[in-house]
């Protein structure tokens, strides 16, 4: 089963950002385009003719789409919850250092943007996981999923970690780093043809990710994790539709006051019940 | 034969950049309500990227004033092919009323090759939609070889990271 899930989560990915697409065409009372379209996108940016700034930029495209396809992976073969989210901090890093590495004034602005974001939302990535260490004793992901729903006594943590989901996926209010109007999409300005299709697919991975974490506050009940997982989904989407974007350092202190405050009381009340 | 497989796929997600080469106004608003719940142009898969490196349809508003000559050639020269370039208004496909005037060119095809001309001013947002649809059916009889602009940029190579911006704006 979790080799299965692994094998196909790009695919299970696609067709989430797909979903997504749709939801928020309608969301704006559009028609929208396909569900396959990610999948379309991702067969024509292969057609084109390869464009690379140099080897090592598109290089570490690649490598940042597997270590975020590890990440996910660790996640599903019931891992440690520790090791998922340093791979998942490990993709984001791969990304602003090929940020960093071409001579262009939007994707080192982007890569710089970016470097602020995970300083601001890793820790709460880390909180949440000790969260679930203090509920369940463990940071194992098979064990957290047989231990009873921590949702009910999380709920801090839970609503730490909806507040920190748009910033993880890069959705307004809290998309600074990529922009699109901005800043033409930070980081990944510089990737074209093959390479962007790795960080394209990085991104529904990414998604299938933070998805993932919410539906383990659901416990050994699916029931309550899929319906919590279903929740954020469009929590956030409607976020994404009915907000402006926040300027970064804004962003920074919205979560370090709201998200991150949210998550410490979450650990405190952990501890004293 | 996955080449075969692959070419079936671009004209389901065309990627649009559009620039403006001193235009009014009045086709970017068309082009904006092309993209707007009325006529959605994301339904066929078009998405406004604003990123030569990720684009397909190359859509240009405007006559080419001086200024922004050397930024078209350039953009055109980063976009991936296969590539197809859209003018879209009067101006941009003649030079439209500022045509002759000392600081406008006569149109984009001056300095890069256009496959679709679509008239108007402004274009109505149906028109827009033709427009793109028939650019769709020649980005399927493209190839991937390197196309090359008229003017400003000397040859282009397959090599050339960086585009030589000492030719740029010489001769004209």
């Amino acid at each position: 089963m979790s080799w299965l899930l692994t094998l196909l989560a790009p695919i299970l990915g696609g067709f989430l950002y797909g979903i997504e697409r749709k939801l928020t065409a309608r969301m704006q009372s559009r028609k929208g385009p396909p569900i396959l379209q990610p999948f379309f996108d991702l067969f024509k940016l292969a057609d084109k003719r390869p464009m690379v700034v140099h080897s090592y930029h598109a290089f570490m495209g690649i490598i940042h789409f597997v270590a975020a396809w590890v990440a996910l992976s660790v996640l599903f073969f019931g891992g440690d919850l520790l090791v998922a989210i340093f791979f998942h901090l490990l993709s984001t890093s791969l990304l602003i250092v090929a940020g960093y590495s071409v001579k262009s004034t939007y994707s080192r602005l982007g890569a710089t943007r970016e470097l602020i974001a995970i300083a601001a939302l890793e820790p709460i990535l880390i909180l949440t996981a000790i969260s679930f260490y203090l509920h369940t004793g463990s940071f194992e992901v098979s064990k957290i999923l047989t231990a009873p729903t921590s949702i009910f006594t999380s709920v801090l943590g839970f609503l730490a970690l909806l507040i920190a989901l748009p910033g993880l996926l890069k959705k307004s209010p809290f998309d600074a780093a990529e922009a699109h109007q901005e800043i033409v999409g930070g980081v990944e300005i510089e990737f074209s043809g093959f390479f962007y299709d790795t960080v394209y697919a990085a991104k529904w991975l990414d998604m299938l990710f933070v998805f993932t974490l919410v539906f383990l506050f659901g416990g050994s009940s699916f029931v309550v994790g899929g319906a919590l997982a279903v929740f954020a989904f469009f929590v956030v989407l409607l976020a994404d539709n009915s907000t402006a974007r926040v300027r970064y350092c804004d962003m920074v202190r919205l979560l370090y006051s709201l998200a991150f405050v949210l998550a410490g009381a979450n650990i405190i009340l952990g501890v004293v019940l | 034969m996955i080449q075969e497989f692959l070419k079936k796929f671009r004209k389901k997600s065309p990627w649009l950049l559009h620039y403006n080469a001193g235009s009014c106004n009045g086709c970017d608003i068309e082009i904006l309500a092309c993209l707007a719940p009325k006529y959605d142009l994301e339904r066929l898969g078009v998405r406004n990227t604003g990123n030569p490196k990720q684009s397909d349809i190359f859509l240009v508003t405007g006559p080419v004033t001086m200024r922004s000559r050397e930024r078209l050639v350039e953009l055109y020269t980063q976009m991936p092919e296969p590539k197809v370039v859209v003018a879209c208004g009067s101006c941009t496909c003649t030079g439209g009323v500022f045509r002759g005037m000392y600081n406008a060119e006569d149109g984009i095809d001056r300095y890069i090759p256009v496959d679709v001309y679509i008239g108007g001013c402004a274009p109505h947002p149906e028109q827009i939609i033709d427009g793109i649809v028939k650019a769709l059916e020649i980005l399927e009889t493209k190839t991937k070889e390197i196309e090359q602009p008229k003017k400003l940029m000397g040859k282009i190579t397959e090599n050339d990271g960086q585009t030589d911006k000492t030719k740029m704006a010489g001769s004209l």
